[in-house]
């Protein structure tokens, strides 16, 4: 299948160099994929940044175990339907370490995605922000449709509910 | 075809180097990690007025004392020699207690390893807390500790510790069997140097709650915890000891029926009035029942009456504190009101059957530690540490 030897052994060793660059990228990018900070107005500006388009928002923490335990579903999710535009928020009462966000969505098959962690101590008013009747519990799921209302499902999503709530958006 | 394939190849190497560079670069200027801190400060009367202050901050715990009522502090003795890996968790704190001859302990936990197991620390200070003994842990077993909590027996000056404890979780998975939550564990100080033999008074309780500790007579402690009742309910349970070494029966505090498989990390708060009745604060978000409630019982073994709400769900309201002194009972808890985090106050003169209009005592606005509260020679306080303010001993005052 090979015309000349030249050649395919310079295309064997671009291979075998693209595929080295394509681990330090992937490694690279997976670090770089920190999670925004979270601040005061970040939760207006995430909301613009997706209006008109129905959009899930999944809040969860790397202190609450059942949120690690969930996170893998919502990968699975993301796999099955091209049409779940999701934004996972790190929402700890007391912020994290970006890298360590970073770490967990990377492991749980969720670091491609656009990540926030909350950055500020006054916890409070972050949550007023997002949701004056939030008392801080996670996991916690927003569905927001394309005109902005929010469906909230607390606790671990029930993600036949999520995916009933996305075929609903489409024929909309 | 060939010759034209190789530069475009090259070309898209380059690009992918630049792009890697890039995020290498990003990633090294980004912000830095922080880690998570400790930021409480917990206060104590002497039985000689003193007013001392044990505080978490990043990695140490300190005591300082104050002589004129939290006006002046004198310069922090530190309780941890080295830097220690504090337990941060938004319901952890440092503890201290005086015990009635003026001695001080001083507890707090520190997170082992990254998955949040704990272990509980104790230190005392037998010289008028000029030193502090190097921390000892509380417990010999190493599974996992948090949350403990001590409080000085009145009559004996005897110190009794509970906190909860995962030893029992391990066990039980081995076998095959499920262990949700934790054990609530106790122990008794024996002598002024170390504590007794760890017991279990419960298994199954909610894993990541503060405690709240009462006594309802001499050798007598009550612990309130939130319980991990049948079906993932976490709701609210108190058990008063019989004597020091018999725990008693679960008294549900109230059937709110919040079901969650979550860690609320919000615990409840108790006291036991002079007249022998309970007297209970809790959070809990059921879906008929969502916020901050208070319920009193005439005394130890009848059951609770029905939860008063204290505040509406959507102004965040949080971690409730009691108080009982003398013929008062003090009631504090937290809110938010878009901009400030408030403290509210209610005062009852009849054991809780009726309570004071609400009254605001302090405001921030920025981030702040629990309001707690604090009593001696028949004046009550609210103690409140805040990220703009500092640390603040406010009289409640009744206007």
């Amino acid at each position: 299948m090979m015309s000349s030897r030249t050649p395919s052994m310079t295309i064997a060793r671009l291979s075998a160099l693209l595929a080295l660059l394509l681990t330090v990228f992937a490694v690279g990018r997976a670090e770089a994929v920190e999670p925004q900070p979270f601040a005061r107005g970040s939760w207006a500006e995430l909301q613009a940044r997706h209006a008109g388009q129905p959009t899930v928002v999944h809040l969860w923490g790397l202190t609450c175990a059942p949120c690690l335990t969930e996170l893998p579903h919502w990968a699975d999710l993301q796999r099955e339907r091209s049409d779940l535009r999701l934004v996972l928020l790190a929402a700890d009462p007391v912020p994290q370490p970006p890298v360590r966000v970073e770490e967990m969505l990377s492991r749980s098959g969720l670091d491609k995605l656009e990540s926030w962690s909350f950055a500020d101590r006054f916890n409070e008013r972050l949550r007023y922000e997002i949701d004056p009747a939030w008392s801080g519990e996670l996991p916690r799921t927003l569905l927001i449709d394309r005109d902005g209302t929010v469906t909230t499902l607390p606790g671990v999503a029930d993600l036949g509910e999520v995916r009933a709530w996305l075929d609903r958006q489409r024929t909309h | 075809m060939r010759p034209s394939k190789m530069p475009s190849l090259l070309a898209f190497l380059v690009v992918l180097l630049m792009a890697c560079a890039a995020t290498a670069q990003h990633h090294q200027h980004g912000k830095p990690g922080a880690a998570p801190e400790a930021f409480t400060a917990t206060p104590a009367f002497g039985p000689d007025g003193t007013l001392w202050l044990a505080r978490a901050t990043a990695d140490r715990i300190t005591v300082e004392k104050s002589t004129d009522l939290g006006k002046t502090f004198s310069e922090p003795v530190s309780v941890t020699p080295e830097p220690m890996n504090l337990d941060w968790g938004p319901d952890a704190r440092v503890r201290i207690a005086a015990d009635p001859k003026g001695g001080l302990i001083v507890t707090f936990a520190i997170f082992q390893d990254k998955n949040f197991n704990g272990r509980a620390f104790f230190s005392r200070s037998l010289d008028k807390g000029a030193s502090f003994t190097p921390p000892r842990p509380i417990t010999a077993d190493t599974t996992s500790q948090r949350f403990e909590t001590v409080a000085v027996d009145p009559s004996s000056g005897r110190v009794f510790a509970a906190w909860l404890d995962k030893r029992n979780g391990p066990k039980a998975r081995a076998t095959g069997k499920p262990y949700p939550g934790a054990a609530l564990a106790y122990a008794w100080e024996d002598g002024d140097g170390a504590f007794g033999k760890t017991e279990i008074a419960l298994d199954n309780t909610c894993e990541c709650c503060r405690l709240g500790v009462a006594f309802a007579g001499p050798g007598r402690p009550a612990v309130v915890f939130r319980n991990i009742f049948p079906g993932s309910v976490r709701d609210h349970a108190v058990v008063t000891f019989k004597d020091p070494a018999t725990p008693g029966p679960l008294r549900r505090v109230s059937t709110d029926d919040w079901k969650i498989e979550a860690c609320p990390h919000h615990g409840p708060s108790i006291a036991i009035a002079p007249d022998g009745s309970y007297h209970v604060a809790w959070f809990t978000d059921a879906p008929s029942r969502k916020g901050l409630f208070y319920a009193r019982a005439d005394n130890g073994d009848v059951p609770f009456g029905a939860p008063r709400a204290l505040s509406s769900p959507n102004r965040q309201p949080a971690r409730p504190y009691l108080l009982s002194d003398g013929q008062a009972l003090h009631l504090v808890w937290k809110e938010f009101d878009g901009n400030k985090s408030v403290v509210h106050w209610q005062l009852s003169r009849d054991s809780g059957r009726h309570w004071s209009d609400t009254r605001t005592v302090a405001e921030t606005a920025d981030a702040s530690d629990h309001p707690l509260l604090v009593a001696h020679d028949g004046h009550a306080y609210l103690s409140w540490l805040t990220k703009n303010e500092g640390y603040r001993l406010i009289p409640l005052e009744d206007r």
